[in-house]
């Protein structure tokens, strides 16, 4: 499932050179045949239980499924033929509209699914892929050399170990390898992917990553609670890309801006501030440079 | 109410807290799933592995015992099948352990039920995927029969047998581990104990939060902290 692209339009970053953060939902459908479940007639209030690890999600809390497929998300398990457990202690989520539920977790290492747009490091190449590390000491995520916009076998990108690449992930199985490529299969282009030159990556929590990705709402809030890239946006100019497993790669002026950036952004994940502690944050920051 | 404990003390682990009872106090950091070595490699689940370390000295024989008991307790918890081929890796480093006055058998009884309870937590805020919620409690019989939940070292110091029991959200048993003299009936009625007490710890909070049963378990601790630790996740679902 894809949403509309949402672009991070903060006033001064350069434009021609601009990655951009899709919000992405963070919802895929795990499971092969997806349970046939009851319809109900419950109004779309989002439900704030919290669930422990074993329990069952409740028949009334579950939304009513238009087509008859329920999609899982995070921290929930299906167990055949219509009991849903969860798998981690969170506060359950409901989408009426989507007839999607999931458990919100805060922290945890982030687990690749497909679709999800990450920030990977090159750690070595071989004959036609380049080994990438997504998260630190799992096992490597597979990027082929041709999976690139407008390269062929005899033009092929100049990757180094420890270079930095923006990239979806396009294969995620318990079973195999994790598979990341730099373009869109469908229509070829690049879309923003590539390799991410200069600046530098700081690292965040993913659940953190996800609300940075989620984007802006009708009237221009930001959906995710989080808004210290377009404050720092109206005084500095850079550029930003938000990898969903939890890295955030900045690129600015002079080193000082880049690092300021990437600790108001640690700050905000790691000290919990709302959204007047975050302009506070960035005002006083903003003074120093 | 209930045991002393603290989330996410550690950066650099996936998961940690440090947990306290009257006797003991543990560090756990969990982390995982992580790339395993070839020869601890398991083909359709994930490899358990737990370092327990003790308060001063070298470990030995007995924290490899230790280990061994939760490893399998944890075998029982963890979705294993989930990620196979890789590696959960659990460090318990207790911080206080009781007093060496104690019988060495007491005293390995009286670690296991926190170290479970400390190893629960630190996999959850790790977000590991978790098959139950677990809940272990330690229990005394002292004097003419009285069994005393938790106790302190004073209670401790003349007492007939100590047991060490754990159950899930299921109602199974985990982890059971006594030493003393007691005879069957005695470990039933204390099994019947330590499951209300473990029922107990994870009972679902009533509107004003806090459901307070009878004068031996120390209320629903685990949902309590749990349930604290998840709205503070969402917090800023609710400020926007």
């Amino acid at each position: 499932m894809r949403y509309d692209r949402d672009i991070k339009n903060a006033k001064a970053i350069d434009r021609s050179s601009s990655r951009k953060t899709r919000s992405i939902p963070d919802i895929t459908s795990r499971n092969p045949s997806p349970p046939q479940l009851h319809p109900h007639n419950t109004p779309s209030m989002e439900a704030t239980m919290v669930l422990l690890p074993g329990e069952n999600v409740p028949t009334d809390h579950l939304p009513k499924p238009k087509k008859g497929k329920l999609t899982l998300g995070p921290g929930l398990q299906h167990t055949p033929p219509s009991t849903i457990s969860a798998t981690t202690a969170g506060s359950l989520q409901v989408d009426h509209r989507k007839a999607a539920l999931w458990l919100e977790h805060a922290g945890g290492r982030y687990q690749p699914s497909v679709g999800d747009l990450v920030i990977a490091q090159v750690h070595h190449s071989s004959v036609d892929t380049f080994s990438c590390a997504l998260t630190p000491h799992t096992s490597f995520a597979i990027l082929g050399q041709l999976a690139f916009e407008g390269v062929s076998k005899k033009t092929r990108p100049q990757l180094k170990a420890g270079d930095v690449v923006y990239a979806r992930v396009s294969k995620a199985s318990k079973w195999e390898d994790v598979e990341i490529e730099c373009f869109n299969s469908a229509t070829g282009k690049a879309e923003g992917m590539g390799q991410l030159k200069g600046g530098m990556v700081f690292d965040v929590r993913p659940a953190f990553a996800r609300r940075l990705m989620m984007g802006t709402d009708k009237e221009g809030v930001s959906k995710g609670g989080v808004v210290v890239l377009e404050e720092v946006g109206g005084k500095v100019k850079f550029e930003v890309a938000v990898g969903r497993n939890g890295k955030v790669w900045v690129d600015s002026g002079s080193v000082r801006e880049t690092v300021m950036i990437g600790q108001l952004l640690r700050g905000a994940d790691e000290g919990g501030w709302d959204v007047e502690g975050q302009r506070k944050a960035v005002k006083k920051a903003l003074r120093d440079v | 109410m209930g045991p002393d404990i603290s989330h996410h003390p550690l950066q650099g682990a996936d998961g940690s807290v440090t947990f306290s009872s009257n006797l003991c106090s543990i560090l756990a950091a969990a982390n995982g799933p992580v790339e395993v070595q070839r020869r601890d490699e398991l083909p359709e689940e994930a490899a358990v592995e737990v370092n327990i370390r003790p308060p001063s000295g070298v470990s030995g024989p007995r924290e490899r015992w230790l280990e061994s008991v939760v490893a399998a307790v944890l075998r029982s918890v963890l979705h294993l099948h989930m990620h196979p081929r890789t590696l959960v890796q659990i460090t318990l480093q207790i911080t206080k352990a009781p007093s060496s006055t104690l019988k060495g058998a007491i005293r390995d009884v009286a670690l296991l039920p926190s170290l479970i309870n400390a190893s629960f937590l630190a996999l959850l805020d790790g977000g590991l995927p978790l098959r139950s919620t677990v809940a272990a409690v330690f229990l005394a019989v002292v004097g003419m029969g009285e069994v005393r939940e938790d106790p302190s070292e004073k209670e401790l110091a003349g007492c007939k047998s100590v047991h060490g029991l754990a159950y899930n959200n299921h109602g199974d048993l985990l982890l059971s581990e006594s030493s003393g003299s007691f005879d069957l009936a005695e470990w039933e009625n204390i099994a019947d104990q330590a499951e209300e007490t473990c029922r107990a710890a994870m009972a679902p909070l009533d509107e004003d939060g806090v459901v307070m049963k009878g004068t031996m378990s120390s209320g629903p601790w685990l949902r309590q902290e749990l349930t604290d630790k998840a709205q503070a996740a969402v917090a800023w679902r609710e400020a926007t």
